[in-house]
């Protein structure tokens, strides 16, 4: 039986220029001139040069913008620069996308809006939006190999998007938050930035809210510009190299595929590239075939246990493992814990 | 507060060039010195030289340089760093000649190398000694400055980047050791913290640099109303914790409701419009019982959310 195909088959790499500097990147450069640092030593070591990004067409890769983020985090060397960092990136002025987030009738079309942009709006960390009957999560992945970066992005990411609803909303909304990495000591930058509501060691990184908060009209709604301004954004995105990270691709395909016996060749066929090419792929972003396959599966088991309320027999079937025991033993090696505590520590307890 | 501002950017970008004279001097005396030895002498030959001698004198004279480059490039100028720049200069000029003699034979009726060899180094450590002795009574006064914003020990890596106050590591460390003292001497410690209400929508509507601004000078209305003896620090963002030292929990209550009076009538305004801001704090106080500082600072957070749920949302 071949594979299924991967759907939408277009992709950006790590390595691929299609960001512009004057988007995020300047967002980042700005912060860290308003502190003192020189722009040289913002620029070191990410290939860019101060003619070229003054002469304003100048595009990143998302590996570029990744070693201006290092720069930046060295150069500020403070514990509120993920925050900082995120309070000035949505809905920002980045033209046709930031007057789609604005124009938006309520805040879950802007949250649509900016999965829909996510190549150009968080090029790095891809937000994925699920929602069921009287919740909402937004949760991020990894689209191109942020490595050691990861902590940082997604303090921006998650700042970025709190930021951006009390913005739109005017009102501060109940988030809660899971995040994958352990409670850091400067905890208080959550609570300022983020709110109380917060669970840390998750293995994943997610906030989430009660539907209702998601459909109130927003106070700047545009009838007529909004979409204009979606359907602008939608074409400028289409003629990017890709809408999403080759790994945000990888993911989306295994988790909709996790009930096959899926394999390195298998994943490697419905990708269109040989088995060499798609190791050699990932290789380049910084990880394996297995690690993110187990990282699928973690997600799609989490999803399965806290929205359909299935319990360990049939999560194990459903991600085609012949016996509970045997998928206890691999959920453990995922994750670092037995099924159970982990599902503890998502509900807070 | 002007003074405290204009202090605080002298001392943030300290460089070499207003010292260029005192470096030119210096390295003036050195090379007549180096004349006057090698009019007066003759070259002592390869085989004369004590390396040892050498290696122990010159870098003396090297280390002595790279203290003084340190001390310059550390301080603004004025009467403590003359003397100290003085008194090292001295002792650099002795240890010079010292090991310039390895290199150069003097005749036997030459006398006054000696007074050249020896002469400066006493005279360069009375200069260091007052000198120090006057960077005593300078950091005297500099800590009197930091008076509601330093106790206890100083640690300026854990200094806030953008406010002139210590940031939430400090401020744990601080409450670590006043936690201890308050329980061994039976005393009561309080912490206020205070928040501004819709400070995001500064940054929105003035721009971020505006909201830094406001940060800045929200830091100094706050230590002008607290007591000498209290503890001011940003927390993060615009949250602000204070320690008190000393203070029930009802003296702590009031010292709140006076910061947020403070607040409210603060007339700030805004650097590029010039537009007047009307600004509102939430705080909450309590006193530390029993506990640790991360569960005293994680109450004192909690007990602002309750405030919050109490106000009605500011759409």
């Amino acid at each position: 039986m071949a594979p299924p195909r991967a759907p939408a088959a277009s992709w950006y790499e790590c390595d691929e220029a299609f960001i512009p500097a004057l988007h995020q990147p300047a967002v980042a450069i700005d912060l860290a001139l308003s502190r003192g640092h020189s722009l040289r030593a913002m620029l070191r070591g990410t290939g860019m040069t101060e003619d070229a990004l003054r002469a304003g067409r100048l595009l990143v890769s998302p590996r570029q913008y990744l070693a201006l983020l290092d720069n930046l985090e060295r150069l500020m060397d403070a514990p509120d620069t993920g925050f900082l960092l995120g309070q000035r990136l949505l809905p920002g002025q980045y033209g046709v996308h930031s007057q789609a987030l604005r124009g938006a009738a309520d805040l879950l079309e802007a949250l649509e809006r900016l999965v829909a942009a996510r190549a150009l709006l968080t090029p790095l960390l891809a937000p994925r939006l699920h929602l069921d009957a009287r919740h909402a999560c937004l949760y991020w992945v990894d689209a191109c190999g942020c490595g050691d970066q990861r902590r940082l992005l997604v303090e921006s990411a998650m700042t970025a998007v709190v930021a951006m609803a009390r913005a739109l909303t005017g009102r501060r909304l109940p988030w809660q938050f899971h995040l994958a990495h352990p409670q850091p000591r400067h905890v208080e930058q959550y609570w300022v930035h983020l709110g109380d509501d917060l669970r840390f060691d998750c293995r994943m990184d997610r906030i989430g809210i009660a539907r209702e908060h998601l459909h109130q009209p927003l106070p700047d709604h545009a009838a007529l510009a909004g979409p204009a301004a979606c359907a602008a954004s939608r074409a400028q995105i289409a003629a990017l190299p890709g809408e999403a990270g080759f790994l945000d691709r990888v993911h989306e395909y295994l988790c909709a595929h996790s009930g096959l016996p899926l394999n390195l060749e298998r994943v490697a066929e419905a990708f269109g590239t040989s088995p060499a090419t798609f190791k050699r792929k990932l290789h380049k972003h910084g990880t394996t075939f297995q690690a993110q396959f187990d990282a699928a599966r973690t997600h799609v088991a989490l999803h399965l246990y806290e929205r359909e309320g299935l319990g360990n027999e049939a999560v194990a079937a459903r991600l085609s493992f012949s016996d509970t025991t045997n998928f206890r033993r691999s959920f453990r090696r995922w994750t670092g814990c037995a099924p159970s505590e982990l599902r503890r520590l998502l509900r807070g307890g | 507060m002007q003074n405290t501002l204009s202090l605080f950017h002298l001392a943030a970008a300290p460089s070499l060039r207003p010292h260029r004279s005192t470096l030119a001097a210096l390295l003036l005396c050195a090379n007549i010195g180096l004349l006057l030895y090698l009019a007066a002498g003759t070259p002592a030959g390869w085989a004369g030289i004590d390396w040892l001698d050498v290696v122990g004198e010159g870098g003396s004279a090297l280390l002595t340089l790279v203290w003084l480059v340190m001390l310059l490039r550390s301080r603004p100028p004025g009467r403590v760093t003359r003397w100290l720049s003085g008194g090292l200069g001295c002792v650099f000029f002795s240890l010079w000649m010292d090991c310039l003699d390895e290199f150069v034979k003097l005749p036997d009726a030459v006398t006054w190398d000696k007074w050249l060899e020896s002469g400066p180094m006493p005279v360069g450590l009375l200069l260091i000694t007052v000198g120090l002795y006057h960077w005593h009574c300078e950091q005297r006064a500099i800590s009197a400055q930091m008076e509601k914003r330093e106790r206890l020990f100083r640690e300026h890596r854990l200094f806030d980047k953008l406010t002139p106050l210590a940031g939430a590591e400090y401020l744990r460390r601080q409450l670590d050791l006043s936690l201890r003292q308050a329980r061994a001497e039976r005393r009561p410690l309080s912490l206020v913290a205070l928040d501004i209400d819709d400070f995001d929508a500064v940054n929105r509507r003035f721009g971020h640099g505006e909201g830094d601004a406001l940060l800045l000078a929200l830091s100094h209305l706050l230590l002008l109303n607290l007591r000498h003896q209290d503890l001011l620090c940003r927390l993060a963002g615009d949250r602000f914790v204070v320690l008190l030292p000393d203070t029930g929990e009802r003296v702590a209550q009031d010292i709140a409701c006076e910061l947020e009076a403070a607040v409210a009538s603060f007339a700030y305004h805004t650097q590029g419009q010039d537009e007047r801001l009307r600004l509102r704090a939430r705080t909450a106080a309590l006193m530390a019982v029993d506990e640790d500082a991360e569960t005293l600072l994680r109450r004192l957070n909690l007990g602002l959310r309750d405030e919050r749920r109490d106000t009605p949302p500011a759409a």
